[in-house]
């Protein structure tokens, strides 16, 4: 691909995203000097898992749910089980909360060492991806499966199984795991966390390109703790709400080219969940090592640069894997793994962080406890027309790159989002033009 | 040891052929290896395996139900299949990775359907529905053949 010379009309095609979770597709329109169109597509039939679940009953949601996702099961049960328990007014005792939210480290260990170091790294790098990687830093790539593992690990042994748990359900866990069983994990998550920190300080030595967003963020928010698997939604705007008053606050507008829906928040637009969002909230509430880890590699108080929520990813991992361990230290196994849950008719909410963000679930059931219907919103979507407006950016800012290195920028740009498509999407090209 | 690895999904049309021959290949008590949406897990599970089956929907726009074998030998799976489930890290790319980190099976074998329907929610389409018991049994044939070399 020759340079640009400014004049010139430039069109870029790539019709296939990879190293995304799922598909995706990028559409970029450059006319001379200006950026004349930025789509970041998605083709789905939409909300077929709302359609599933309608005549279901309200234990059924979680495992059903959970399909949505191969990377973030735990994300959808607890959101839906929450939102189930909220319903039937069911409170779940302190130490079958732990469960979940330990089970919950276990999965942000476990996605946020895929994205980062297999598939995100490589960008970086200047590797096609992890296997290029692999040859050179075998180190790396050994040291980034075994900490990936130390999250499967969690998932197996609180979750059932790694794939799909089956272990979590509407009002608590089927089993309870004995202290012994969670005892055993301790050495591996010890490593794990001294390994988050070195890889949190080799992803920190990255060449990061110079672009910044005055993003309006949106995470959960729990006092006393970095919010997981509970809390309120709050935003850098001053929102503040339950998260059953979310459809007031926030909106999805069907975009024709997709089949995706945009979501925005009333009087201020699209906005950002996830990593960005999580730390620039909530950060006062990280563990002090990872807090200490987070100042060593130069994160302040808010990161707007999106190229460096890798390094915020990294933290997090430090973080759930020290919160694994606490949760473990003080663990004491509940006399009974669940409260037995009655339906009741009603609606009821739930919301936990994802590894990519916020997601959010409603259901109305009746008494007998059949779905009568649901509305599921996943972090991908909502983060979409936030990833546009950050493509126009950096292609703005990156007009002076050859078509072949402008498209790989875009993709790294999309990937900063470890955009889990499959959540929202299944097939999916990715184009880049110039025209 | 060999194994079956079967990927895919339940709800994904005819994405499902892996989780369905799963089905009927664990009811004949053959060793399965579990994995949806993240070949990597892969890699712990087949190291040093002797044998790999790995059942997967393909798209490379032959016939719906059309059967495809490859033996990929030392060389990597070919990627014009389309492999059709949507893997974050393809399985492809898990077989290089696990062969450059010494934890790749000895011998991988692919076997692929062709599928026509892949959308969410989308049923699973006659044409395959109808080649998945020949599927199963021929990768219990593959599972069987040289049992004892294993």
């Amino acid at each position: 691909m020759s340079e640009p010379d400014g004049s010139s009309t430039r069109e870029i095609r790539t019709d296939y995203l990879a190293r995304v979770e799922g598909e995706g597709a990028m559409l970029v329109r450059i006319k001379g000097d200006e950026v004349e169109e930025v789509q970041f597509k998605i083709f789905e039939p939409p909300r077929f898992f709302e359609a599933l679940l309608r005549g279901r009953q309200f234990t059924e949601a979680p495992d059903i749910t959970a399909r949505i996702c191969g990377i973030c099961p735990i994300a959808y049960i607890a959101s839906s089980c929450n939102a189930m328990e909220a319903v039937c007014g069911v409170e779940l005792p302190e130490q079958v909360r732990l469960l979940r939210r330990l089970v919950y480290c276990g999965e942000w260990i476990e996605s946020h060492v895929l994205h980062t170091a297999m598939l995100h790294a490589p960008d970086f790098l200047g590797y096609d991806g992890a296997v290029e990687l692999a040859r050179d830093r075998r180190d790396l790539v050994e040291l980034a499966l075994r900490l990936k593992k130390a999250g499967n690990t969690i998932m197996d042994v609180v979750g059932g199984r790694a794939v799909h748990p089956v272990n979590l359900r509407v009002g608590g866990m089927y089993r309870a795991p004995t202290r012994a069983e969670l005892a055993a994990l301790v050495p591996e998550l010890e490593w794990a966390r001294d390994a988050a920190v070195e890889f949190t300080r080799w992803v920190a030595g990255f060449d990061f390109p110079d672009f910044e967003q005055d993003y309006a963020f949106v995470a959960l928010r729990q006092p006393g703790e970095y919010a997981i698997e509970r809390g309120r939604i709050v935003s850098s705007t001053g929102l503040d709400i339950d998260v059953s008053e979310y459809e007031e606050h926030f909106t999805e507008t069907h975009v024709e080219r997709s089949n995706a829906l945009h979501s925005t928040l009333a009087g201020v637009g699209n906005y950002l969940v996830g990593p960005l969002a999580r730390y620039a909230l909530n950060s006062a509430e990280l563990s002090p090592l990872a807090r200490e880890i987070a100042a060593e590699v130069g994160l302040g108080a808010v990161e707007r640069n999106p190229f460096r929520s890798i390094v915020v990813r990294a933290v997090e991992t430090v973080y759930a894997a020290d919160e694994a361990l606490r949760i473990i230290a003080q663990y004491v196994p509940p006399e009974q793994p669940f409260v037995e849950t009655v339906p009741r008719a009603g609606t009821g909410h739930g919301c936990t962080e994802a590894p990519r963000g916020i997601c959010w679930h409603r259901y109305e059931i009746d008494d007998e406890g059949t779905i009568l219907d649901a509305k599921i919103v996943p972090p991908t979507s909502q983060n979409q027309k936030t990833i546009e407006e950050d493509l126009v950016g950096v292609v703005k800012a990156s007009l002076h790159l050859s078509d072949d290195e402008l498209g790989h920028r875009c993709e790294q740009t999309i990937r900063n989002y470890d955009p889990c498509i499959s959540c929202a999407t299944h097939f999916l090209r990715l184009e880049v033009e110039r025209t | 040891m060999r194994a079956a690895a079967c990927l895919g999904s339940r709800y994904r049309g005819d994405d499902a052929v892996g989780p369905l021959v799963a089905d009927r290949l664990r009811a004949a008590g053959a060793t399965v290896l579990e994995c949806d949406d993240e070949p990597t897990r892969l890699l712990d599970a087949w190291a040093g395996l002797d044998l790999v089956v790995i059942v997967d929907a393909v798209s490379s726009g032959a016939a719906a139900g059309t059967v495809h074998r490859v033996d990929p030998g030392d060389g990597p799976l070919p990627r014009d299949l389309g492999l059709a489930s949507t893997h974050a890290f393809s399985v492809p790319d898990a077989l290089e990775l696990g062969r450059a980190l010494g934890r790749a099976p000895r011998r991988v074998l692919v076997i692929g359907v062709e599928g026509a329907a892949f959308g969410m929610g989308d049923p699973v389409t006659a044409e395959v529905e109808a080649a998945l018991d020949g599927v199963a049994e021929s990768v219990l044939g593959e599972l069987r053949e040289g049992a004892s070399d294993a």
